[in-house]
């Protein structure tokens, strides 16, 4: 009744949820397994979605529903781990800068300026190229890590906002009164009366990250084929989208309602957190 | 969250993507051919040279078949040999002697006329060049081999007599050696320009042919003009022909559809499987059975594929159609190595059935019941991905266990002709001259296995077989075609059943037109010779608007 919109937005999370954790289960068929035999026409063109392909096939004659569930997985996944880094660095950088102030404040807030005057787009063409050199092991690592270091700037504001009114604030006063240390003032106090703004700036970036992984995956800088992710197939399916246009509606609405899902759920927490602070 | 919307309003235009789908242009509807207008087409490869003695790729081959004329030439539509430079010509008996009578009035671009010295120093130059690709095909010219040792500085075979005869003795009969003349590199070349020219004759070619060089921005733009003093200006009907160099295939056919290129060959998937299912353009794509062949190679001297059986199981246990679906049907299944319009190809012969049960059972005989491990050695270009792919899969399911070992392609072009290199992998084959000689000779004649020192082998299946050898030098001997033919049946036969390679399939070109252009079919050996090709434009010279 508060929010229709962030009902909608969290049962389309949890719906999402579901589908990442099932891919397996869910896909009809082997997602990297190419079937020229069934998959592909005469002419060797990707199937349109009929009763035997739900969602019909992919260039390489691979089952396109058995991909999109199964990339599921792996691009909210990305998103999840980038969000968690940026907030991570997020948090410790806003609760510090707001906390102390003055020029620790100055510095950090420089900083996060200097971060941001980079253009999204290169500086993540720029750390996914040299993650990659790197040889994490793990396909998606380079591009999680990629869109953590990139977008932890956001976070870093809003907080270091949020815990600057804080620190000035009776209870805090009262407690550097009673001898309190900083540590202790910023872990006890500021922090839970954060989690508030840091739910909300984190549904916004997962959807922000989960675009950021279609952008770099559309750059060619994502996971590395076979392994699908939404991006990658909306990549894939682009040049096709005269005579199978399903390759670019299927991974790009499967992208578009996550990120308005989360997108709701984020708008829902932050009217219910206003909400509270007007009472 | 403006970026989201962003997404959604990308996604929006997506869907509801333009409705126009077909050409932009049509055909004005003359009868006849009409003269003038500028035929465009895009190459995604830079040209190399315009020096007809050095250029050898497909692409430098483009503008070469227009600059220069040879002293005969191939028909439009195949490989009969027509006259060009040489009105008629005579050969002896035993195949040796080949007197040419050049034409009457043929002349360079200045108006200087063309005489057979001319024609013996193009030759020679060829010869004395030591970088000159096209030396080894006057292998059989009397006196070659002195002048490639630089022991002469002429050759003898080679006899200019009189203002319009030119005498070529050959030291062995070769029935090839007409369709070795039709290519570029035997055109008339001026001694004093190839002097005056220097290091500059890449840039400034002595055009004996229909067009001749307007301007060359290098690796950008190449532009051609008719040349005035052709001795056939009939067959001739466009006033230019402008090629542009290295163009992406993506961005060649967004050129094409707006109208700014007359052609577009070598189209991407999406964009050769939508002219081929719109209506409106399907009309308008040209294919052609390319000279050429592709498969996988396996070194006949190494283990397993020393035992026919593995070989044949091989073959059995590749599916051409999956293949063939993968490039878009763009492709004729094999049986052997020669394509089809070949002298010699067996049309009797069918193509290795996909039989997995037969493949399996050879497997068995071999003394592998539970399949095998090998390697496959790929080049890295996402086409022969997508087949080695394939091939992988489907020999699977015979119980052979394919492990890709992808390389780049000047490693794997050193790799694969070495004894001890990679013993099974992809491969392919393009007629440089349209004769079986050069498909067989080279890919299976065991004279073509050559030291691992000195490099050049290119049987490198190692395939060594005294019965084949013996019918490839009787045909290469023979100069009635009819029985050559019957001697290369026997040969295809022979490697029909002892199949050093898994024979897949020979490629199809593609091509789309612009409604107006006329008078052009992709060339099986040529391809995209556009020489004759004429526009059908409105009376003002413009293209007509549907």
């Amino acid at each position: 009744m508060a929010n229709r919109g962030a009902v909608v937005g969290l049962v389309l999370v949890v719906l999402l949820l579901g589908v990442a954790l099932l891919g397996p289960l869910l896909a009809t068929r082997n997602p990297l397994a190419s079937d020229v035999e069934h998959g592909l026409s005469a002419l060797g063109a990707p199937l349109p979605p009929s009763r035997a392909a739900l969602l019909g096939t992919d260039p390489l004659g691979r089952d396109e529903w058995s991909r999109v569930v199964t990339a599921a997985g792996t691009s909210l996944s990305i998103a999840a781990l980038a969000t968690i880094i940026a907030l991570v660095i997020g948090l410790s950088i806003g609760l510090v800068a707001g906390y102390a102030g003055g020029t620790i404040d100055r510095v950090l807030m420089r900083l996060v300026d200097l971060a941001l005057a980079f253009p999204f787009v290169l500086l993540a063409i720029l750390l996914a190229s040299l993650f990659r050199e790197a040889d994490l092991g793990s396909s998606s690592a380079p591009v999680f890590l990629t869109l953590g270091l990139v977008s932890w700037t956001t976070m870093a504001r809003v907080i270091r906002g949020k815990a600057r009114v804080l620190a000035r604030s009776e209870m805090v006063i009262a407690a550097r009164a009673i001898g309190a240390s900083a540590s202790r003032i910023v872990v006890r106090h500021i922090l839970p009366n954060v989690i508030g703004v840091v739910l909300v700036v984190a549904a916004l970036g997962f959807a922000e990250n989960l675009l950021a992984e279609s952008v770099l995956s559309y750059l060619g800088l994502g996971p590395p084929p076979p392994a699908p992710t939404w991006g990658r197939m909306l990549y894939d399916g682009r040049a096709y989208y005269r005579t199978a246009p399903h390759l670019v509606l299927v991974p790009g609405l499967a992208i578009a309602i996550a990120v308005i899902a989360f997108n709701l759920v984020g708008e829902g927490l932050r009217d219910a957190f206003d909400a509270r602070e007007r009472r | 969250m403006t970026r989201a919307r962003a997404a959604l309003g990308l996604l929006g235009l997506l869907a509801c993507s333009p409705t126009e789908h077909g050409p932009r242009f049509r055909a004005a509807g003359a009868r006849q051919p009409r003269d003038g207008g500028t035929l465009r087409f895009s190459v995604a490869e830079p040209i190399a040279t315009l020096d007809p003695a050095i250029g050898y790729d497909e692409v430098s081959y483009y503008a070469l078949h227009a600059l220069f004329d040879s002293l005969v030439g191939f028909a439009p539509d195949g490989l009969a040999i027509v006259p060009r430079l040489a009105a008629r010509w005579d050969i002896s008996p035993d195949g040796l002697t080949y007197t040419f009578e050049l034409r009457a009035g043929i002349a360079f671009s200045d108006g200087t006329p063309i005489t057979p010295a001319d024609m013996k120093y193009g030759l020679e130059r060829v010869l004395a060049l030591a970088d000159s690709p096209f030396t080894g095909y006057l292998d059989d010219v009397e006196g070659a081999h002195a002048m490639v040792g630089h022991a002469a500085t002429t050759c003898t075979g080679i006899v200019a007599s009189g203002d319009h005869q030119l005498v070529i003795h050959l030291a062995r009969a070769n029935p090839a050696f007409l369709a070795i003349l039709a290519m570029p590199f035997a055109t008339p070349q001026r001694a004093a320009h190839v002097a005056a020219a220097g290091e500059q004759l890449r840039r400034q070619p002595d055009a004996t042919g229909p067009f001749l060089l307007a301007r060359w921005d290098e690796g950008n733009r190449l532009e051609l003009r008719r040349n005035p003093r052709y001795y056939d200006p009939a067959r001739i009907h466009l006033d230019a022909i402008v090629m542009l160099e290295n163009t992406p295939r993506d961005t060649q056919f967004q050129l094409f559809e707006r109208g700014e290129l007359d052609t577009a060959e070598k189209l991407g998937a999406p964009d050769y499987l939508f002219v081929m299912t719109e209506p409106a353009w399907r009309p308008y794509v040209h294919r052609t059975v390319g000279m050429n062949v592709f498969g996988s190679r396996m070194n006949v001297t190494r283990k397993p594929f020393d035992d026919v059986r593995v070989r044949r199981a091989f073959n059995y246990a590749l599916a051409k159609t999956h293949t063939a679906r993968l490039l878009n049907d763009s492709t004729v299944p094999s049986h052997g190595i020669l394509p089809p319009g070949m002298l010699g190809r067996d049309p009797e012969l069918a193509p290795y059935p996909h039989d997995v049960a037969r493949a399996r059972r050879l497997l068995a005989e071999a003394g592998y019941p539970d399949g095998l491990d090998v390697t496959y050695a790929t080049p890295s270009d996402e086409e022969t991905q997508k087949v080695a792919g394939s091939l992988q899969s489907d020999l699977a399911e015979a119980g052979i266990r394919v492990h890709l070992d992808v390389m780049s392609f000047a490693t794997f072009a050193t790799a694969v002709s070495l004894p001890d290199g990679p013993a099974f992998s992809f491969t392919s084959w393009a007629a440089e001259f349209a004769d079986p000689i050069n498909f067989l000779e080279p890919r299976f004649h065991s004279r073509s296995i050559k030291p691992p020192e000195t490099g050049g082998t290119t049987n490198d299946s190692f395939y060594r077989n005294p019965a084949l050898d013996a019918l490839l030098d009787a045909a290469h001997q023979e100069l009635d075609a009819g029985a050559r033919a019957a001697l290369y049946r026997r040969a295809e036969r022979i490697l029909y059943d002892d199949v050093p390679w898994i024979w897949d399939y020979h490629r199809v070109t593609a091509e789309v037109l612009q409604p107006y252009v006329q008078g052009y079919a992709p060339h099986p050996i040529w391809i995209r010779d556009y020489t004759a090709a004429w526009l059908d434009l409105g009376p003002d010279g413009a293209r007509v608007k549907r």
